[in-house]
């Protein structure tokens, strides 16, 4: 079955810039090698037209991507996405199952490795954005069919039937005329199955059957990751061993970014049994800056190592930063209005403000928090013959290995085409956005190059708080104008560290990345990652949002995404602003909510176009120091909007939570509120659509309050897996409460204060509130889950809170100090 | 150095008495179910039996082990992973990254072997310590619940 197991194209050629036509090919081989059902390179643009059935022709691009059937009647579905918690292989391989209608127990999954090969083969292997199910439910759906459709054909002819009597049922083909049947398993044993499916174009084609006759989406079957999560063999990157490895323990550098090491005493290191050496990583690339890593025989041998060697660094530009003087600074910038971007900009804002009969001004803040996955980082590497081969869990394998191929090809001063990395995907415990940055692995490998032996590196819990890339701070300054009993006009200044930057090292931003106007009328780059969700679902006539990069945050703390990323302050900023604005007008925040989603202006959604043409990236990666191609066509697939409907649903959503939390309604408990909050994370263009509603109750002496209860809405179009989706949900809104209670990184002298679970402080078990849930399955194409329901927790908290004792609190978190502040008692 | 008697087998460590134990399980003796989360005792992922009594790995060095004292890690709950708790774990679907899930499962564990029956703030009381940063703990009450019934059970119907 080896075969079966190859992942790779076997042509070079695979990785040539610029192929435009993929191929659909169902194929298996007489001898039982499997159907391989895949994109593969199409012909005409690799110079070789390979037909049907050739076998010499067919080895070139040996597909395999998707799903694999042996002839032992196995599915097995590749998945490359990460599995870092939200069961992302069983909802896929559901969509799969679905039309393939292979019996759900013949399902398994498996983690094909990153290579240059693969690459051009799966695309980018990249788990952010909520984006799993979304962009991939329509291809897979297809691919599905197609295996189905080829295999139908093949057992007709075993069967003797015609094609047009057989169907397919649980790993079987049906004669519905003569009642006999045969297994996708004989069938592979029996003959070989030659069908090719151009790709998009015989896709497009291939019938799908109708959302009503689902059998397995829809169905909530156990997740298939979770059965080794309770015996301990489920494999993380941190349970990585290979032969003759050495372990690595980082030196805390001074600061977080940008020290510079002078010299590196390791006398007393040396005393230490098993130490190996110490390595002063290259940080020529601006990666893992100020780095020494300490090498022993076993991990706590590197630790007592890395602490007692003695390195003397220059502490660089940020030795002196703090947070206050972060947001000392964002206020000074926030001034100066010709320098901002215009990130949404609809009606006439100024004038609107001009004419309303009363400005609401308010400024928000929010503090740094970071992912604190329970897996520390962590990557063990290998150099072998030349090639590279990374052992990780992380949510890209793709930009892992990129990344890595551009900090090889730097320092070793080699063609990044001549170096060969390989990224084997592991579990990842726990991504939130935290595993998309790559220093361990290009540490290990530095590592591993010095010590002429494989490194495992692990972060331990200190030093990965010290390296953490958290969520930026933020300065939010919102004015709202009042007129008429409503909001005409409503301005959103924001400013914060873009992340933008940091990705893309020159500041050349690419043309997925957004140029809009300034106030002054030229173009500037914007970084939506750090400005979405201001641009939020409400009709307001006058509307604008004003952004500003603070871009020495963007290096000194290393900015980066955290989930949801900036939905998750800008819903709780937008959301409690909301609530200002309807209390200020004398209205209730329900109703004021309901009829601003009402569908008009900029919140229509976008109908659907059927197939929407694929949208080309051609954007580099200038992190990588070198410039790699991107595939143009194939990899980004084409989905249907997950807008349709726009705010008329976020509105539906709010309708069900507010009804089904009592809202209004309800007696309430003394120093009790109930609060509501409505988002759409992740990006515009990819809403779910999600509203909640928290009871708080207050203590006015302590200003100490606890979340009672919540209770969640979200559609997200159609439900794979709705006891998964259940859990997604209650757990995600967890991770809001988690921010809003208690979540604080702060930055001092250049370095991050928090240094383990004391002091950086995750919600427990003991605050856990009971959690309602209600799946709204309008029927549209599926959304994300994962994420959307962490946003509406926080704000609908502050909503809360104010309704129990009248404090509003316009920072996150949430402290009781602030509540006391805001009850006059601070 | 003792010998360490791990789910009724002896190892050797080679590691020094000063060595977590949390360190000699997963990388010496590659158990790597137990699992490294702060190294202080403050969120539960490490957590394995001693004697019987969920105890946090990352605390105990080898020298502290009592002589003879019995080590149970999650490889070693069940002879066929078929406890209750890790059924109710399965059954209620309770893990999400389930990097912290052995030291849940292994703290749950050890209550219900003490108290069968716990009631919903012994459960919180017991289990506070064990971070999950997924934030499955809605999940875990309910499957403490449960892996208490299916004790109490017994066999006959598991």
């Amino acid at each position: 079955m080896a075969e079966t197991s190859r992942h790779t194209t076997g042509a070079g050629s695979a990785t040539e810039p610029g192929m435009t036509r993929r191929e659909f090919l169902v194929r298996s081989t007489a001898t039982g090698a499997g159907v391989m059902l895949g994109i593969a390179l199409g012909p005409g643009r690799l110079g070789t037209v390979a037909p049907a059935g050739a076998a010499e022709g067919m080895d070139a691009f040996t597909p395999s991507i998707w799903f694999t059937i042996t002839p032992d009647g196995k599915t097995t579905v590749h998945i490359v996405k990460a599995e870092m918690g939200q069961h992302v292989g069983t909802s896929l391989a559901q969509v799969i199952a679905e039309e393939l209608e292979v019996k759900w127990d013949d399902v398994r999954l498996d983690m094909p490795q990153e290579s240059a090969e693969n690459f051009a083969v799966y695309g980018l292997a990249y788990t952010v954005n909520s984006g799993s199910v979304t962009t991939e439910f329509d291809r897979l759906s297809r691919a599905g069919a197609a295996g189905r459709i080829a295999l139908v054909s093949a057992g007709a002819k075993l069967l003797r039937a015609d094609e047009s009597d057989c169907y397919a049922q649980d790993s079987r083909i049906i004669d519905r005329v003569s009642g006999r049947s045969i297994s996708y398993g004989e069938v592979l044993q029996k003959t070989k199955i030659d069908r090719k499916f151009s790709y998009p174009d015989d896709f497009k084609k291939v019938p799908l059957k109708p959302r009503g006759q689902y059998k397995v989406i829809g169905k909530s079957v156990p997740a298939l990751d979770i059965p080794a999560k309770t015996t301990g063999e489920a494999k993380y990157g941190i349970d990585v061993f290979l032969p003759n490895m050495v372990y690595g323990a980082l030196v805390i550098p001074r600061t977080r970014y940008a020290s510079r090491v002078l010299g590196v005493d390791d006398s007393a290191a040396r005393k230490i049994p098993g130490f190996v050496k110490a390595v002063q990583i290259d940080d020529s690339t601006g990666k893992c800056t100020g780095w020494v890593v300490a090498l022993a025989e076993k991990f706590p041998a590197a630790v007592k190592a890395a602490t007692a060697l003695k390195v003397e660094w220059d502490a660089g530009p940020y030795a002196s930063l703090g947070s206050a003087d972060l947001l000392r600074e964002y206020k000074k910038l926030a001034q100066n209005t010709a320098e901002s971007a215009a990130w949404v900009r609809e009606g006439d804002v100024d004038q609107a403000l001009g004419r309303s009969e009363r400005v609401l001004e308010m400024e928000y803040t929010t503090d740094m928090v970071c992912h604190a996955t329970m897996e520390p980082l962590n990557a063990t590497v290998a150099e072998v013959n030349g090639e590279w081969h990374v052992y990780v869990g992380t949510q890209s394998t793709s930009f892992a290995r990129m990344t890595l191929t551009g900090y090889l090809a730097k320092i070793l001063k080699k063609k990044p085409d001549d170096l060969k990395v390989y990224v084997h995907q592991h579990l990842v415990g726990g991504g939130f956005g935290g595993k998309q940055d790559y220093d361990e692995i290009l540490a290990a490998a530095y590592c591993a190059r010095e010590a002429g032996r494989p490194v495992k590196l692990i972060q331990t819990r200190e030093s990965n708080f010290a390296t953490s890339f958290p969520r930026t701070p933020t300065y939010h300054r919102l004015r709202a104008g009042l007129k008429d009993g409503g909001l005409a006009a409503m301005n959103h200044d924001i400013v914060c560290g873009w992340m933008g930057p940091r990705f893309y090292v020159g500041k050349k931003y690419g043309s997925d990345w957004l140029q809009l106007d300034a106030v002054d009328g030229t173009k500037r780059d914007i970084d939506q990652w750090s400005i979405g969700g201001s641009d939020h679902w409400y009709y307001v006539e006058n509307q604008r949002v004003r952004a500003w990069n603070h871009e020495p945050t963007t290096w000194a703390v290393q900015a980066s995404a955290l989930r949801t990323v900036s939905n998750s302050y800008n819903m709780f900023v937008v959301e409690s602003f909301m609530d200002e604005v309807a209390h200020a007008l004398g209205r209730d925040p329900l109703e004021f909510r309901l009829s601003m989603l009402n569908g008009k202006g900029s919140s229509r959604g976008i109908p659907n176009t059927g197939y929407p043409p694929g949208t080309g990236s051609d954007y580099y990666m200038d992190q990588l120091w070198i410039s790699l191609p991107w595939p143009k066509e194939g990899t980004w697939i084409p989905y249907e909007s997950t807008t349709v409907g726009g705010a008329l649903r976020l509105a539906n959503c709010l309708r069900v939570a507010a009804g089904k939390a009592g809202y209004g309604s309800r007696p309430l408990p003394p120093n009790t509120g109930l609060g509501l909050a409505v988002s759409s994370a992740e990006e515009r263009q990819s809403p779910t659509w999600v509203a909640g509603a928290a009871e708080v109750t207050v203590d006015p002496k302590t200003g100490k309050y606890r979340i009672n209860r919540l209770t969640i809405a979200m559609d997200m179009g159609i439900a794979i897996n709705p006891r998964n989706i259940e859990a997604q949900i209650q757990a995600s809104a967890l991770w809001g409460a988690s921010q809003v209670l208690s979540e604080r990184l702060t930055l001092k002298e250049g370095r991050f204060e928090q240094t383990n679970f004391h002091n950086y402080v995750p919600i427990r078990l003991s605050q856990v509130p009971k959690i309602d849930v209600e799946i709204i399955q309008s029927g549209h194409h599926p959304s994300g889950v994962g994420e959307p329901a962490s946003t509406v927790v926080a704000p609908a908290v502050a909503n809360a809170i104010y309704n129990a004792v009248g404090a509003r609190v316009r920072h996150m978190p949430i402290t009781p100090d602030l509540i006391m502040a805001g009850l006059g008692k601070g | 150095m003792p010998q360490l008697m791990i789910n009724g087998q002896s190892y050797y460590s080679d590691s020094p008495p000063d060595t977590p134990l949390l360190w000699a399980i997963r990388e010496d003796l590659r158990l790597t179910g137990t699992k490294y989360g702060c190294g202080l005792g403050l969120c539960g992922s490490c957590t394995v039996h001693i004697n019987g009594r969920a105890q946090r790995s990352c605390l105990v060095s080898l020298a502290d082990v009592p002589e003879g004292a019995l080590i149970t890690t999650i490889e070693g709950l069940h002879p066929s992973h078929d406890h209750a708790v890790q059924r109710a774990w399965v059954e209620l679907q309770v893990p999400q990254c389930g990097y912290c899930q052995s030291g849940q499962i292994m703290q749950a564990a050890s209550l219900l072997a003490r108290t069968p029956n716990p009631t919903e703030e012994q459960i919180v009381e017991a289990m506070d310590g064990n971070l999950c940063r997924c934030a499955t703990y809605s999940r875990i009450v309910n499957a403490v619940k449960r892996a208490g019934e299916i004790l109490r059970e017994g066999p006959k119907n598991g």
